[in-house]
């Protein structure tokens, strides 16, 4: 009796159940509402001016920039300014600013308004604001012209494109008695973008939506999308199922089975675009056995390139030279560019007293937890070089313990293979050089304490030619290119390839490698 | 009573100190700058020194150390070097969905282990018996990220019955938007009469509750089990039922009374371990816990979360001592509170 009473309540609890779970999971969101899955914190910073994470996702669809870059013509193109030219050395840079653009408080854009954008990140001197480090005063002489006096020629039009510290916003946006960063940090936003913030909800698995901005300057004729979700889903498998299921539009990154799984959805179409974001084998050039450059050579044809390649199943593309495919400065085809050639590395690693039936070869490599594609490379790395006498000792650890280590004062306990990833802050392959191969006394990002004297003066070259003459620039950096080949402190590995998966009939997508895994949601058309 | 609250909560208050202490120096003996998190991959020199500057980094550990007391005692708990957040905010959205779900968990594994632990004491040997000890071992021993992805698979994909991840549907979030008081979905919910969210929130609540419970739910029916044969062996037990009791009021009574004391005991325990201690379950579920907070802090050495996160816990450890030692006394008449 006692037995057919509980029976019966609980078929009563599961009967409730069913129909509230049924209710619950029927109810999917709007089809106007675009929701990207990305797997972490989306609002990490609100401020335009220091903002320098994963929020640049839901900034680029409430901010602007002066110029955006388009990587179809590698050229930076009009955005907030409508047209804009420099003097002939590239020191003086004058943007002329479009007519009718409002800040999302409803205030106007004007020049007096950007300068003080400017000028504020600036000040501020966090995040990127190191675009603007050539600028030396800015002036705006009419409403919609804004002045740019240099130190030294700079090409400020890609500056001025870069994915952070180059929006533009309403200084003025925050009530009396508030500080601006102070409402920035409470979930506001104060840009001229086409969406605008509705809700903030931190910590939760929708945090952030935005709502459509009315006054949008390029108006809202047409199909578009009314709001965006950003969903935060840290495991690929949920990322997965909600996008099988048709409750999300989006997804930034599955793993590569998850998502050639979708190939022959009939629901979700995939696409793959290769990022600016390259992996770099950064080689000890100062201690260690690596110091020698027949042993760092030997090490750069024993890799498999392709094999690493085929392991990722099309995570990732062959990146030849540093600067990657898209931006300009890269190359298909460098003079001196590694393939695999294991009887190249034997021979070389003899002539330095090591390979088979030589001196054993013990290599520490670093790289952070967390990344499959390191972890995977990692591996492979040292099963590769294992047949040469090489073995290679895998240490994974916090970025901050093995940047720690690499800075190390004692030599003998640094690294000698450094695996990181880099990835410019705006469009030029100055930021590769001079972060990463410039010389330093003390180490900072040359974690392959690299020092060439030569590569160092070719750089401040590049660096000022990319604003007065690109195109030998970009011959001087082919030239750059091919020294790093020489004397090879560096193993570029791959450049990671994004995979994104998206929901059936949405037209208008382009992956802009200048913008990662930024959706322009208000070029989109939603499915019909 | 009172005499042994207070002394007991100095005592707490103490460890609780240690534990603080301990935590803040092996997170700052461990090689590495938190402050280049803080910062962003590309930050200059300048940037970093800065950072250092603003994070108190650049002063004595001892200092730092004091400092952090000072905070805590004036609720600052410090900034969060992942989410450039004060800690005592994230944990005020974090430790209320923790709680909420280890609270349902827990909930769910005493009324599912307490009656299997009886079942199978009651039918010793017999069929029942041998079901609970399986359930039990499988709650134990499977994968709490394999269950979830199995319960997935199985009543979001297959059955289209529960949702696959968060703590209720989003699309409520314009057409029943929830006002917020403690942060937990379901009570606010509850409490606001929200009943979409509510009905929503519990059903997103279901399958990791479920996960969460498979392993102390285990526990408590093999410890039931364990501790009602051992006391169905006891003298007073033997006289119950010499005295002619059915046998459902010697289980009932005489026999599961005592035998909740080391229940209570392991339950408060699971429940200050599962806090932090859920976070694959959290991360599949998409739930915004404490156990993916402290996480992503280890992974990027943010000291003042790992150690928020640390004390919370130790709190919540000292806070549920004393409940089991409270409820214990209530249980057993031959314990008393000094």
């Amino acid at each position: 009796m006692r037995l057919a009473r509980l029976t019966a309540l609980a078929a009563c609890a599961a009967v409730v159940l069913s129909a509230l779970a049924a209710s619950s999971v029927t109810a999917a969101g709007t089809p106007q509402t675009f929701a990207y899955v990305t797997p972490t914190q989306v609002m990490i910073g609100w401020d335009p001016s220091s903002s320098y994470s994963n929020e640049i996702i839901a900034m680029s669809d409430m901010y602007e920039t002066l110029t955006h870059y388009n990587p179809a013509t590698k050229k930076a193109e009009p955005d907030l300014a409508q047209s804009f030219k420099s003097n002939k050395a590239a020191t003086v840079w004058t943007f002329t600013l479009r007519h009718g653009v409002t800040f999302h408080t409803g205030r106007p854009l004007t020049a007096q308004a950007a300068k003080a954008a400017i000028e504020r990140t600036i000040q501020l001197k966090q995040g990127a604001a190191y675009i603007w480090d050539p600028v030396k005063s800015i002036s705006a002489p009419s409403t919609y012209t804004l002045v740019f006096h240099l130190k030294y020629p700079a090409p400020l039009d890609l500056n001025a494109s870069a994915d952070y510290a180059a929006y533009i916003f309403d200084t003025k946006a925050a009530p009396a008695g508030t500080s601006l960063a102070a409402w920035f940090a409470q979930g506001h936003d104060a840009g001229t973008g086409p969406y605008t913030v509705d809700y903030w909800h931190k910590g939760q698995e929708v945090e952030l939506r935005l709502k459509q901005y009315p006054q949008y300057w390029r108006g809202w004729n047409g199909s578009h999308y009314q709001a965006i979700e950003y969903w935060v889903v840290p495991s690929v498998t949920t990322a997965a199922q909600l996008q099988r299921a048709g409750k999300v539009t989006f997804v930034e990154r599955l793993n590569p089975q998850l998502w050639a799984s979708f190939k022959s959805s009939s629901t979700v179409q995939t696409t793959a675009a290769p990022s600016w974001q390259n992996l770099l084998a950064l080689l000890n050039t100062k201690s260690g056995p690596l110091a020698d450059k027949t042993v760092r050579q030997a090490i750069s044809y024993a890799v498999d390139y392709n094999g690493i390649i085929a392991a990722l199943k099309g995570d990732s593309v062959r990146q030849i030279g540093v600067v990657p495919p898209g931006l300009w400065g890269h190359f298909d085809a460098l003079p001196g560019q590694y393939d695999t050639n294991l009887a190249k590395a034997t021979s070389l690693l003899k002539s330095a007293g090591y390979g088979p039936g030589g001196k054993k070869l013990s290599l520490v490599l670093t790289h952070v937890p967390g990344d499959s594609d390191e972890d995977l490379v990692s591996t492979l790395i040292k099963s590769e070089l294992a047949p040469l006498n090489i073995d290679v000792q895998i240490e994974s650890m916090a970025w901050p313990t093995q940047w720690a280590k690499a800075k190390s004062p004692n030599l003998s306990k640094r690294q000698d293979i450094f695996l990181f990833y880099w990835w410019p802050d705006y469009a030029d392959p100055y930021s590769w050089f001079v972060n990463i191969f410039k010389s330093e006394k003390t180490p900072y990002y040359n974690l392959c304490y690299y020092s060439n004297s030569t590569l160092d003066k070719q750089m401040t070259q590049a660096e000022q030619l990319a604003a007065t003459n690109r195109a030998r620039a970009t011959s001087l950096y082919k030239s750059m290119q091919a020294a790093l080949l020489r004397d090879a402190p560096v193993i570029p590995l791959y450049v990671q390839q994004y995979q994104r998966t998206m929901q059936k009939g949405v037209s208008g997508y382009v992956d802009n490698p200048a913008y990662p895994n930024v959706v322009y949601v208000y070029d989109l058309k939603p499915a019909a | 009573m009172t005499p042994f609250l207070v002394r007991r909560t100095a005592h707490g208050l103490v460890v609780v100190a240690g534990v603080v202490i301990l935590t803040f120096v092996i997170a700052r003996v461990v090689p590495g700058d938190p402050a280049s998190s803080w910062v962003g991959p590309h930050a200059s020199a300048a940037q970093l020194r800065a950072a250092r500057h603003t994070l108190g980094l650049d002063r004595p550990l001892p200092v730092q150390i004091w400092r952090y007391f000072r905070g805590v005692v004036t609720g600052d708990w410090g900034v969060a070097i992942t989410t450039h957040r004060p800690v005592l905010s994230d944990l005020g959205t974090r430790a209320p969905a923790s709680l909420e779900l280890v609270g349902a968990a827990l909930l769910l594994a005493l009324a599912a282990g307490v009656p299997a632990g009886l079942l199978a004491a009651r039918w010793r040997g017999a069929a029942p018996d041998l079901l609970v000890r399986l359930a039990a071992v499988f709650g134990v021993s499977m994968p709490s990220f394999w269950f979830a992805l199995i319960l997935q698979l199985v009543f979001f994909q297959r059955l289209h019955l529960l949702p696959v991840s968060g703590q209720y549907d989003p699309a409520l979030d314009t057409t029943h938007p929830l006002s917020t008081h403690v942060h937990m979905p379901l009570v606010d919910s509850l409490v606001s009469g929200n009943w979409p969210v509510f009905t929503s929130a519990l059903t997103h609540l279901v399958l990791p509750a479920i996960v969460v419970a498979a392993y102390p739910g285990g526990i408590i029916a093999r410890m039931v089990r364990a501790a009602v044969l051992d006391t169905l062996g006891e003298d007073h037990v033997r006289m119950v039922r010499a005295l002619g009791f059915a046998e459902r009021t010697v289980f009932a009574r005489y026999a599961l009374k005592p035998a909740l004391n080391p229940v209570v005991s392991v339950t408060a325990l699971v429940f200050a371990y599962s806090l932090a201690n859920t976070f694959l379950v959290e991360a599949i579920f998409d739930w915004g816990g404490l156990g993916s907070y402290a996480a992503a802090a280890i992974q990027s050495l943010d000291t003042p979360a790992i150690v928020g996160v640390t004390l919370f816990i130790a709190l919540v450890y000292v806070a549920a001592n004393l409940a089991v030692d409270i409820a214990q006394a209530a249980l057993d008449p031959r314990i008393k509170l000094r």
